[in-house]
C-alpha cells in the first residue's frame, strides 16, 4: 500500500517535472528568493489516528468511552528486563520508568523497596535485587542512555 | 521608498489587529513530523522545557496530549491551550494514580453513597444531584500538586511534569455543604473521606487497591466545595472524572476526587497511604527544604491540603517554537492565578528581570480562575532575549526568583523565563 502510494508521488512529481519544462523559460525561472525547501513529503500515514464513531442508542443509561490505548516505552535490553517488565507491569506500565529522570542509585532502591512495602507488590527479596541491579544499570545520571 | 510603505502598513495592520495574532495557528501543536523530535528523557538537569518531552498521544475524548504514563494514565496540556483563560475539556491535563479507569458507568445504577457516622446515611442518583440541590457555577484552577516537577534541582522521582498539569473550567455541581445536610454528619465525625470510582489491583489496606482523601470536618474548605457535574457547560471527559468530581477551590488538585462516589463520615484520622505519608510537604514558610535536612530528620511534614495554591503566572506566547522579527510589533500573553487571591498585577520583563512592566490584565472570572494578561512588545535587538513575567495575588504575595525543594515535587512558582528568538530582518 505504501510502497503504490509512493510510486504515485513519483508519477506526479516526474509529470509536473515534464510540465515545468515544458513552460514559457520566462515563468519556469521566477525567482523565489530564500526559498529553501518544498514539495518535501514524508511516506506512510505519519500521525494519522481513526476517528470515534457516532454513539448508538440502545445502551440504556451507560456512559461509555472505548478502551483505553497504551503507550508503552520499550525498557533498555539487558539483564533482569524480564523481571522488572513483568513486575513493575502487574500495577503499572514501565513507562513509569523510562518517564523518570536519571536518578542515584539508592533512589531506585528506596523505589523499589517502597513499592513492595507501600503499595504491597507481591516481589520475593533475590528478585527486587535483580530488579534494582537492572534499574541502577540503565537508569543512573551515569549509566542512561535513551 | 517602496519599502517602507510596505513596512508602514505591515505595522499598522499588525498593530491593530490583535486579532489577527489570537487567530496565530499553535505551531507547537503540529508538530506530528517534527524535523528533530525531542529527547526522550530529560535531567539530571532541571527539563529545560516549558512541557515534558514526552510524546503527542490520542485517548477517547481528548485531543493531542503529551503522555508521562499510560497506565494509570497521565497526561499533559501543551502550552498552548493555556492561550485562553478556560481550558478546552479536550486539552484538560489528565492524572491517575491508580490503573483500573472506569470505561463505561451505568447512570441507572450509579449512585453518590454518604455513610458512617451520619444522621441518616443516603444515596443519590445523578437525576437527584440535578433535580433536588440548587447549582451553582465557580471558576477554579486545578493544578496537581507535582505540576512543575522536572524542574527540581536535585530532581525528584514522580510524575515529571512540565508546566501543563493544570487546567482551569468553568465547574458547574451542588454544594457539599448541601448534600452533607441532607445526610446529617453526627456528633463525634472528625474527619469526612472522599473516594471515587477509580482502584488498583493491589491488596487491601494499600494505596495501590484505594485512592482515598480526607478533611477534619471543620475545615473551611468544606463550604466553598462542590460535587460538579459540569465542566465548561458540558459532562465531564470520562478522564476528568465523569459523572461527578470534587472541586475544591484554591487547594491543589490531589482533593478533587474523580468519579466521586462514596463520602463517608469518620470518627477517628484517617491514615491512609494517600493521605500520610503521601501528598506531604514541609511545615516551612514556603514548602521547602534541602536533601540535606530532610535526611538528618529535621523536617516536619504536613498534608498539601494546609496550603493554598501559590500564585503563579506564564508566558505563553511568545514561546520557543518559533521566532519573533525585529521591529514586529508582537503581544507577550499568558496566564496568571492563586490559590490565595485573585490576581491583582502581572508584571513582565523583556531584558531578562531587570526592568517590569505592568500587563494589561483580562476579564475577571473570579478569585479562582486563570486570569490572562497582555503585553504589546516591539523587539528593539535580535537574537536571543529573555523574556520574565511575574505576578502579585491579592494577598500581596509576590512569586519569588527562586525555586522550592522538597522531597514530593510540590508548590513549584518560580518566576518563569522565555528566551525567545528575535530575527534580524
Amino acid at each position: 500500500m505504501q510502497k503504490t502510494l509512493n510510486l504515485l508521488t513519483l508519477t506526479a512529481a516526474a509529470g509536473l517535472a515534464l510540465l515545468t519544462l515544458s513552460l514559457p523559460s520566462a515563468l519556469a525561472e521566477t525567482p523565489r528568493p530564500g526559498l529553501l525547501s518544498a514539495g518535501d513529503y514524508a511516506g506512510g500515514p505519519l500521525g494519522s489516528e481513526l476517528q470515534p464513531g457516532r454513539v448508538q442508542p440502545g445502551n440504556g443509561a451507560v456512559y461509555r468511552v472505548g478502551k483505553w490505548p497504551t503507550y508503552t516505552a520499550e525498557l533498555a535490553a539487558g539483564p533482569g528486563r524480564d523481571a522488572t517488565l513483568g513486575n513493575c507491569s502487574m500495577c503499572h506500565s514501565v513507562t513509569y520508568i523510562t518517564q523518570q529522570p536519571p536518578l542515584p542509585a539508592a533512589t531506585w532502591e528506596a523505589e523499589v523497596h517502597k513499592m513492595i512495602k507501600a503499595f504491597g507488590a507481591p516481589i520475593q527479596e533475590a528478585t527486587a535485587k535483580e530488579i534494582i541491579t537492572y534499574l541502577q544499570t540503565h537508569y543512573t545520571p551515569d549509566t542512561r542512555k535513551e | 521608498m517602496d519599502r517602507t510603505l510596505h513596512r508602514r502598513e505591515w505595522l499598522t495592520l499588525a498593530a491593530a489587529s490583535t486579532a489577527a495574532l489570537i487567530a496565530r495557528p499553535a505551531w507547537a501543536v503540529v508538530a506530528a513530523q517534527a524535523e528533530t523530535p525531542l529527547q526522550s528523557f530529560t535531567g539530571p538537569g532541571a527539563n529545560p522545557f516549558w512541557n515534558s518531552v514526552g510524546p503527542y498521544v490520542t485517548y477517547p475524548q481528548k485531543s493531542p496530549l503529551l503522555r508521562l504514563t499510560d497506565r494509570p494514565i497521565q497526561l499533559e496540556t501543551p502550552r498552548a491551550y493555556f492561550r485562553s483563560a478556560i481550558t478546552p475539556n479536550e486539552a484538560f491535563y489528565v492524572r491517575y494514580h491508580l490503573p483500573d479507569i472506569p470505561n463505561a458507568i451505568d447512570l441507572k445504577t450509579w449512585r453518590l453513597e454518604l455513610t458512617g457516622n451520619f444522621k441518616r446515611p443516603l444515596q443519590f442518583s445523578f437525576d437527584q444531584l440535578l433535580r433536588e440541590f440548587r447549582s451553582v457555577d465557580i471558576a477554579a484552577v486545578n493544578q496537581c500538586s507535582g505540576n512543575s516537577r522536572s524542574y527540581f534541582q536535585p530532581r525528584v522521582p514522580g510524575g515529571q511534569w512540565g508546566n501543563g498539569a493544570m487546567g482551569n473550567a468553568m465547574w458547574t455541581g451542588v454544594r457539599l455543604r448541601d448534600v452533607l445536610a441532607r445526610a446529617g454528619i453526627d456528633k463525634g465525625t472528625v474527619q469526612i473521606q472522599f473516594e471515587g470510582l477509580d482502584h488498583g489491583p493491589g491488596p487491601e489496606g494499600k494505596g495501590s487497591h484505594r485512592f482515598i482523601k480526607s478533611w477534619d470536618v471543620h475545615e473551611p474548605i468544606l463550604d466553598e466545595a462542590i460535587i460538579a457535574y459540569a465542566m465548561n457547560g458540558e459532562p465531564l471527559p470520562m478522564l476528568n472524572g465523569f459523572p461527578v468530581r470534587l472541586v475544591m477551590p484554591g487547594k491543589f488538585a490531589t482533593y478533587w476526587t474523580k468519579h466521586l462516589t462514596h463520602i463517608r463520615a469518620l470518627t477517628t484520622p484517617d491514615t491512609n497511604f494517600w493521605m500520610y505519608p503521601a501528598y506531604q510537604i514541609p511545615d516551612t514558610p514556603n514548602g521547602s527544604t534541602t536533601p540535606e535536612a530532610l535526611k538528618a530528620g529535621k523536617v516536619k511534614l504536613v498534608p498539601i491540603g494546609h496550603v493554598n495554591m501559590p500564585v503563579r503566572s506564564f508566558i505563553i506566547d511568545p514561546d520557543d517554537s518559533a521566532p519573533v522579527v525585529h521591529g514586529l510589533p508582537t503581544v507577550i500573553r499568558g496566564i496568571a492565578f492563586s490559590g490565595m487571591g485573585g490576581i491583582r498585577k502581572v508584571e513582565v520583563s523583556t531584558d531578562g528581570g531587570q526592568t517590569w512592566k505592568a500587563a494589561k490584565l483580562g476579564r475577571d472570572l473570579g478569585r479562582y480562575s486563570f486570569r490572562e494578561f497582555g503585553l504589546a512588545w516591539k523587539p528593539e535587538l535580535p537574537g536571543l532575549q529573555t523574556l520574565a513575567v511575574r505576578a502579585t495575588d491579592t494577598g500581596g504575595h509576590v512569586q519569588p526568583d527562586t525555586g522550592v525543594w522538597n522531597p514530593g515535587g510540590y508548590l513549584w512558582n518560580k518566576i518563569e523565563r522565555q528566551q525567545v528568538l528575535v530575527l534580524g530582518a
